[in-house]
């Protein structure tokens, strides 16, 4: 099974320069550990259940794709979203909702989502594309460069495994980061 | 003699306007029905300005703080009963991460009220926004209706100039 560092490191490669919100815990942490710290990335550092609507916002705002690196707890939590993306259809917005069934940072407890057909929903909801994704390196490559070349607003739902290596504290100050990234998105 | 709903509303729409924002998101609200109307099928339903409901106070908080990001204009319009679902949100994003939004809240539960129960979440607005040090202006029938849309327009810069969220109570019922 795909692992979530792996999965981090192939959608970083596919959306190099784009606008790349992460949703919190330890997908930050991972990210940060594979490519390091980017201006293209949106650290959301404990805002769960936001970072679908805080891209969203980010996709209306902007032109170029909004990517947005969901956890499946955090998804849950921010639910009513997927219902505003299908009304508003942003062309430029490509969600990853990294679905390994439980809330890791927390202890691993199960979250619904093992009995929820995300994709599914994204669909009913209007989304333009919806797909769950093989998990593995190559599923997940060919996913990416499907969503490079699609209208948006797309989901995808990418099995990951459990495995969480260790890894750092991110520590930072909420308000460089965010400063960081709206210099690099109005630069 | 106090302004009527009508001239109140009409002052918010004016305030909302002189900001000239961009996008408008909106939730259900029985006393914005003259502010809403005005930008879903009046004068302020222009194109190049998109407006759209959200569902949860604390989702369009998160838009707006992406709208933010992007250097665009925004405005919230919503209910002083939904300040409690909004809080989290509000202190883990656009708070910490000093991005200014902006959001005109409408206030329920005072004179004039015809709801027996909503008194209990919207009379505790101001001790929830305190508890939680969001930065908020207020308006109501003790205010010159002359003095609304100034109060707003200077609402939606001051989020600007000190980058915080910044609400405007608007008390459309007078009390």
């Amino acid at each position: 099974m795909l692992e979530r560092p792996e999965a981090l490191r192939l959608i970083d490669a596919a959306f190099a320069d784009q606008p790349l919100v992460l949703t919190l815990g330890g997908t930050i942490r991972e990210m940060l550990a594979v490519v390091g710290q980017k201006p293209n990335h949106l650290y959301c550092l404990d805002a769960m259940g936001q970072p679908l609507a805080i891209g969203l916002g980010l996709s209306l705002g902007v032109s170029q794709r909004v990517v947005v690196v969901e956890g499946d707890g955090s998804l849950l939590m921010g639910f009513s979203a997927l219902t505003t993306v299908g009304h508003l259809k942003p062309r430029n917005l490509i969600l990853l909702v990294l679905d390994n069934g439980v809330y890791l940072a927390t202890g691993g407890q199960p979250t619904a989502a093992r009995d929820t057909d995300l994709v599914g929903v994204a669909r009913a909801c209007g989304w333009a594309g919806a797909r769950d994704v093989d998990s593995s390196s190559d599923g997940l490559r060919e996913a990416l460069e499907w969503a490079a070349s699609t209208d948006g607003p797309l989901l995808m739902r990418v099995p990951v495994s459990t495995a969480q290596p260790t890894t750092d504290f991110f520590l930072e100050d909420p308000v460089v980061l965010g400063r960081a990234f709206t210099d690099w998105l109005v630069r | 003699m106090s302004a009527s709903f009508e001239q109140r509303s009409e002052a918010v729409i004016q305030g909302i306007e002189s900001i000239d924002p961009e996008f408008v998101l909106h939730l259900p609200s029985s006393t914005l029905k003259l502010v809403l109307g005005h930008f879903l099928d009046g004068p302020g339903a222009r194109p190049d300005r998109r407006i759209f409901p959200i569902p949860r106070e604390e989702e369009g908080i998160s838009i707006l703080s992406g709208l933010a990001l992007a250097g665009r204009r925004a405005v919230m319009i919503f209910q002083d009963n939904g300040i409690g679902n909004m809080l989290t949100a509000l202190l883990t994003f656009p708070q910490p991460y000093h991005v200014p939004i902006f959001g005109i809240v409408t206030r329920r539960g005072g004179l004039g009220e015809y709801n027996s129960m909503i008194h209990t979440i919207s009379e505790r607005s101001e001790r929830l926004l305190n508890a939680a040090d969001v930065r908020y202006f207020q308006v109501d029938g003790r205010t010159p209706v002359e003095d609304w849309a100034p109060t707003i327009q200077r609402g939606y810069a001051f989020a600007q100039t000190t980058h915080r969220p910044v609400f405007v109570l608007v008390n459309l019922m007078g009390g």
